[in-house]
């Protein structure tokens, strides 16, 4: 808006509904917006619907999580920096566990580059500079809480002695705590990425990894804009996260809470509460 | 009556008409966009009912007077209300189905779509997570603030009724959420500065399943904003009773309960593929446990795995939605194409997606392979119906085969009304076989999940019977519109010339007639002055004073044949017959004119070519014929007019005359009218000329198609000899 863009926003009401998320697409294409900045739930059935908006001339900046597209032909990648992230929990793992210990991986959307990305990378640092902390389960992961949750109660069941767990996605977070608290686990440390809502409202949250979503949103609007006056897209540009723990949160350093998506209402809504 | 009074009136009519229609329009206009219609609203949920709810996303159904949304998708909702409505409250009764969900009021929506807070309009909802009551604004993307439960509140339960109240009155929102009735409710409310001013009403839950009963909307004023932040803790009765914590309906089985909340366990390894039910005990009753998804809950249970689907009929019934991961065991029975699971207990083992519908062929369908399976398919509505405990019962012809589709009632009302026959559908449910839903009357029937499961593909052909008749009649409509105004296009002409002629005859009788009698008066001035002796002079003087009366009676003829007034001023009959005697005066010949049946209005078209028809034949007569007597008959019949002029005179060979300039006029001006003119007569027999020409077909209501098609006709015909050799000159 500040820019003087209009922005319209939707997402399927089902974050593994790929028809709906393809529909959405396809209606953006159709009603002549000037561009497209797609969060893609799916790494190959976006591909096509993508491709035909790109057909119609319209730019498309996908944010997030790449797809197996090249850039160029309108479209640029504004991505979060997974390798990045998998290493900044790995060292927070490394951190919590002074070197030694036992993970978790839960999580793993295999239909998401990026989360790909993320679990590959912690791996790797961890094989790479702490040998002595192991990896010991590995969970693909789904939009589905309650299977998740399944999923994590029988990791816990199996593995009572885990150290840490690594939540790669905000389902698996809802998930893995409502599996501790279940089992009444208390030493568990959990390492969280993209979480629903900033709190540490469980004791057993060690850490979140946050995407700089608001830079990434201005970023690809950006984008569209540099297209639409005849410049160039910049193929691929990517932002770091960042770890929130409990000391630097409440710190309130403020280039974390510039991450704090600025909702209009805060600035604008004048509110009372009675009694 | 006088013509000026007569186009006055119409015109006055015409006025009041306009006016009558523009005050009925903004009328129309103002009733339909009136904030206040259709308020107060109360839900007919209790009834069953829940017409004119629109859902976007969900698996919204009325159950026991209940709307249920039992999907956690996010910002699942259902609107229903004008969007005109400004300044209203909403209250009811809410009940969170899930955990980490909220449930709530749609307040002043409009510009809805499916999706994640896609509309344009507030929110208040109670959300679990935090123990809080939410006040959003969405508009395709989302701003929210939350309010926490008062300390005299417990805090918030799943599966308990709340009583909730939301009012918007100009730019601001108050919301009210209590769980008893003794303890004071929390009271939030916000100023948008920005406001949206009005909107539709709606019911939308975000991550977590809700149910609704209850629902009223009442006008709010001033007053009631502050009576409501007045009041503090105390809470609005509701229009029915409610319970804090309503756990009466715990019986009946399709209802949430509070113990039977989804908990992960661990499945059985002994499960068998449903596939394999058919094979399975088919000489003696046995037992078997089969894993998968539900897929339909009302009217029966269906669960579904990779290999089909089975009915399941529960032994102990409890709440299950649409995408529970259950196992169950029962007893295995075996019908023509499918297996039922009797007397099952059921575990739920987690909540599930809902799986996507497998789309088939009808033809796929009626073999029975796909019985029990969530199947999407295609077909032409070709009726559509209420069944049993008012479902709706949509028959469908798809090639060779014709299925049905059931949907349960609550938003049937709805699909019955928007429906329509003919249209190409898509439908998704639960492919069945047994006659109890076919009544064996289809190969199979489909069990439909909500009114969503139902697109409409194509609406039905426009070639209709229907369509055809509006356009066949709309064809001749234009068509006679087109031919009135060629008609009345043809009139202006017809008047232009006439005004022309007459203008010209005006020119010649005081140009070319008035020098021609000064030349006659000049040449007998010179002939009285002039000695008897000059016998050849006067001679001379005499041929060409005959020349110049000639020639003067000839101008005075041409003036008379030019001068439409006749026409005017007296009637067709009467015109010739003045014409007759003039041409006759001085002379013996006794002029006659008779008309014989009823005498029609002539269109001026018509009896201007008849008048100079039978002027011409007069012309011929009196100048070649030495007639004694002229009869002139004007004949009347329903739907022609006959002129007949009849002399007595010399009369000629018919063959020598045929083609002669006079006649030749005759016939042309004839054919200009559709007119059949002939001439008879032999030597010494006299001469008749007779002009036959049809009359224009009275419109009437009864008689409009033959009427519309005759004039076409006509117009078609008439279109070459009218726009390009009509007759306006003297032929002679």
């Amino acid at each position: 808006m500040e820019a003087g863009v209009h922005i319209y926003w939707n997402a399927p009401t089902r974050e593994d509904n790929i028809d709906d998320q393809i529909t959405i697409v396809q209606r953006v294409t159709a009603r002549g917006y000037q561009g497209l900045v797609l969060a893609p739930d799916h790494a190959q059935a976006l591909i096509t619907p993508v491709r035909r908006a790109m057909s119609h001339g319209l730019p498309v900046v996908v944010v997030g999580s790449p797809l197996s597209i090249p850039p160029g032909n309108g479209l640029c990648y504004v991505l979060n920096d997974e390798e990045v992230g998998g290493r900044i929990a790995a060292q927070r793992v490394a951190m919590i566990l002074h070197g030694r210990g036992t993970v978790a991986l839960l999580g793993i959307d295999p239909d998401i580059l990026g989360i790909i990305t993320r679990a590959r990378s912690v791996e790797q640092f961890l094989a790479e500079n702490y040998p002595d902390i192991h990896i010991l389960v590995k969970q693909v992961g789904t939009f589905n809480r309650f299977r998740e949750q399944q999923v994590a109660k029988e990791t816990l069941k199996t593995n009572p002695d885990l150290d840490a767990i690594i939540a790669l996605t905000s389902t698996s977070e809802h998930a893995v705590l409502s599996a501790i608290g279940d089992s009444q686990t208390s030493h568990v440390k959990v390492i969280v990425f993209d979480p629903e809502v900033w709190i540490f409202d469980d004791p057993h949250i060690d850490s979140l990894v946050v995407e700089d979503m608001e830079k990434m949103g201005a970023e690809a609007v950006s984008q569209i804009l540099r297209k639409s006056t005849g410049r160039t897209m910049t193929p691929l540009t990517k932002f770091e996260p960042v770890l929130l723990t409990r000391e630097n949160y409440t710190n309130e350093a403020p280039e974390l809470y510039s991450m704090i998506y600025a909702w209009p209402a805060h600035s604008r809504w004048r509110w009372t509460i009675d009694p | 009556m006088k013509p000026s009074l007569i186009s006055s009136r119409r015109a006055l009519l015409g006025s009041l008409a306009v006016t009558i229609l523009t005050l009925g329009t903004i009328g129309l206009i103002a009733h339909l966009q009136s904030p206040t219609r259709g308020l107060p609203y109360f839900d007919s949920f209790a009834t069953g009912k829940a017409e004119g709810w629109q859902a976007f996303g969900g698996t919204w159904a009325l159950v026991s007077g209940v709307m249920r949304n039992d999907s956690d998708e996010r910002g699942a909702k259902l609107l229903t209300g004008s969007a005109y409505w400004e300044d209203y409250s909403i209250e009811g009764d809410v009940m969170l189905l899930g955990l980490d969900g909220d449930a709530g009021f749609i307040v002043r929506s409009s510009n809805e779509e499916e999706g994640v807070d896609a509309y344009d309009g507030y929110y208040v909802g109670l959300r679990s997570r935090d123990n809080s009551i939410v006040l959003g604004r969405a508009g395709y993307g989302w701003a929210e603030r939350s309010f926490p439960m008062s300390a005299s509140q417990d805090s918030m339960q799943v599966l308990h009724w709340y009583h909730l109240k939301v009012l918007v009155n100009g730019c601001r929102l108050i919301a009210s959420a209590s769980i008893t009735t003794a303890a004071a409710p929390t009271l939030a409310s916000f100023i948008d500065d920005d406001c949206i001013r009005r909107g539709r009403i709606g019911l939308r839950s975000y991550r977590s399943g809700g149910a609704w009963r209850s629902i009223v909307v009442r006008l709010a004023t001033q007053h009631d904003v502050d009576q409501m932040l007045a009041r503090g803790n105390i809470r609005d009765a509701p229009s029915t009773p409610f319970p804090s914590t309503d756990f009466s309906d715990l019986s009946n089985p399709s209802l949430p309960s509070s113990v039977d909340l989804p908990q992960p366990s661990t499945p059985d390894p002994g499960t068998i593929p449903i596939t394999n039910l058919r094979l399975y005990a088919l000489t003696k009753p046995a037992k078997a446990t089969v894993r998968g998804l539900v897929t339909l809950t009302a009217p029966a249970i269906y669960v579904q795995d990779s290999t089909g689907g089975v009915a399941v009929q529960q032994a102990m019934p409890k709440r299950l939605k649409v995408g529970d991961e259950v196992e169950a065991s029962g007893d295995v029975r075996h019908d023509a194409f499918s297996s039922i699971l009797e007397h099952a207990m059921v575990r739920v083992l987690w909540e599930g997606t809902p799986i996507p519908a497998v789309s088939v062929t009808p033809f796929q369908a009626s073999t029975g392979a796909f019985d029990a399976t969530f199947i999407e398919v295609e077909g032409h509505l070709r009726r559509k119906a209420y069944g049993l405990g008012d479902s709706l019962i949509l028959d469908f012809d798809a090639g060779s085969q014709s299925f049905r589709a059931i949907l349960n009632p609550g938003r049937s009302s709805y699909l019955y009304r928007e429906l329509k026959l003919d249209s190409l559908l898509r439908v998704r449910g639960i492919a069945v076989a047994d006659s109890a839903y076919t009544g064996n009357l289809t190969p199979f029937a489909v069990l439909v999940r909500s009114s969503d499961d139902i697109d409409v593909l194509a609406g039905p052909p426009w070639w209709s019977a229907g369509h055809l008749v509006i356009m066949s009649i709309g064809l001749l409509i234009l068509a006679l519109s087109a031919n009135l105004l060629y008609q009345r296009i043809e009139n202006w002409r017809l008047h232009a010339v006439v005004e022309e002629r007459e203008r010209l005859a005006y020119e010649m009788h005081d140009t070319l007639a008035q020098s021609v009698a000064g030349i006659g008066f000049q040449l007998e001035a010179i002939r009285v002055a002039l000695p008897k002796q000059l016998t050849s002079v006067h001679q001379q003087l005499d041929l060409a004073s005959q020349f110049v009366r000639h020639s003067h009676a000839e101008a005075r003829r041409s003036v008379d044949m030019l001068r439409p007034h006749q026409l005017e001023s007296e009637d067709l009959l009467n015109a010739l017959s003045n014409c007759a005697d003039r041409l006759v005066a001085g002379s013996s010949v006794k002029v006659i004119a008779s008309s014989t049946g009823d005498a029609h209005p002539l269109t001026l078209r018509i009896a201007d070519t008849l008048f100079r028809i039978g002027q011409e034949a007069l012309a011929n007569a009196v100048r070649h014929a030495e007639p004694k007597s002229l009869a002139i008959t004007l004949e009347y019949e329903k739907n022609l007019v006959r002129l007949l002029i009849d002399d007595n005179g010399r009369g000629f060979v018919e063959q020598q005359n045929q083609h002669s300039l006079g006649v030749l006029g005759m016939r042309k001006r004839a054919m200009s009218i559709s007119a059949n003119l002939e001439v008879r007569s032999s030597p010494g027999e006299g001469t008749v000329v007779i002009v036959t020409a049809p009359l224009p077909p009275r419109a009437t209501f009864g008689s409009w198609p033959a009427f519309s098609w005759k004039l076409l006709k006509e117009s078609a015909r008439n279109v070459k000899p009218v726009g390009k050799s009509y007759p306006y000159t003297d032929s002679r």
